[in-house]
């Protein structure tokens, strides 16, 4: 297990939502918290951190990646030389202790400053955090992500209400993307945010048009300083049963 | 005449920046958009970019699989030929 020490941590419990915990990482620039969390890296993440060739992006890896491991060792009661990650075949990754596959969810995003990372005890999930920031090619992404009726609403829109907009759609779509495991190889303007949520509610269910045997939650998670999302798989009551 | 590569190191360049800074991508492009440390969103942002410069099939994924820029432009190429 990861100890505690005067360094402090650089990440602090957000929210929950059903068996899900999210978790809320400081990537400001520390030397300390990153002198600490490459520490906790393996080899081959060391690796990965000295391939970066921004600073930014590299203190951004090694913070999530440090926070990452301190959170499901203490979740699996392990050591971290003794977890060790696999990825899907889509890149997405699974954690192993020991070798052997842990049924342990995560997903990690982050934007410039934050980070979320998310953990449940089975399921699928996927969360995503931007940093809201006008762009000058808005209109471009918004072309290339949002389905016919959300460019129809974002078309109605003006100023900040429409960078909100498209920030908070951009994250409900990319963690329900990453929780399917698929990533941008889905394509994002095929499937649409469900009205509801559209329209304010910060949580609604959602079926991907061709897979819809699966029903998702999704949950609105941003706040005044970064638009986030969360996709959560149902998870099977005593009985079996589920909209899975 | 710009080869490929020349190219998408200028594309890189018009269309890219980490933390508010330009992008050091170095002259043989050994480096991966990951490895510059491209988030999602700048990752769908240039993939249309590229396919408006070279009208060739290239998704976000895509752009995020490819091991350097230069194996990139190579796709670019093939994908030309």
């Amino acid at each position: 297990m990861l100890r505690s020490s005067a360094v402090g941590w650089w990440w602090r419990p957000f929210t929950e939502v059903a068996e899900a915990a999210v978790f809320l990482i400081d990537l400001a620039p520390d030397a300390a918290h990153e002198a600490r969390a490459l520490e906790w890296l393996s080899v081959t993440e060391r690796a990965r951190s000295r391939r970066f060739v921004h600073a930014g992006p590299r203190r951004r890896f090694t913070l999530c990646r440090g926070a990452l491991r301190a959170i499901l060792c203490h979740r699996l009661g392990c050591d971290s030389q003794r977890l060790t990650f696999g990825t899907s075949s889509h890149g997405k990754p699974f954690a192993r202790v020991d070798d052997m596959p842990e049924p342990i969810s995560f997903n990690v995003s982050h934007g410039r400053s934050h980070g979320l990372i998310a953990v449940a005890p089975r399921g699928r999930l996927g969360v995503d955090i931007e940093e809201r920031r006008a762009r000058e090619d808005l209109e471009d992404l918004a072309d290339a992500v949002l389905g016919p009726n959300e460019k129809r609403e974002f078309g109605l829109l003006r100023g900040d209400a429409r960078t909100q907009f498209f920030f908070r759609m951009w994250t409900l779509k990319e963690a329900l993307m990453k929780a399917l495991g698929l990533g941008f190889s889905l394509d994002p303007a095929e499937f649409e945010v469900p009205i509801a949520v559209r329209r304010g509610a910060t949580t609604g269910t959602f079926r991907f048009p061709d897979r819809p045997r699966v029903l998702w939650r999704v949950d609105d998670l941003g706040t005044e300083d970064f638009a986030a999302a969360l996709a959560l798989e149902p998870i099977p009551d005593r009985c079996g049963s589920s909209d899975g | 005449m710009a080869t490929t590569a020349e190219r998408v190191r200028q594309l890189v360049a018009d269309n890219l920046e980490v933390d508010g800074q330009p992008v050091a991508v170095p002259a043989d492009l050994s480096v991966s958009l990951t490895d510059v440390g491209v988030p999602s969103m700048d990752f769908v942002a240039f993939a249309k970019v590229l396919v408006r410069e070279f009208d060739v099939p290239l998704t976000p994924d895509d752009c995020a699989g490819f091991s350097s820029l230069k194996d990139l432009a190579a796709y670019i190429d093939a994908q030309a030929a």
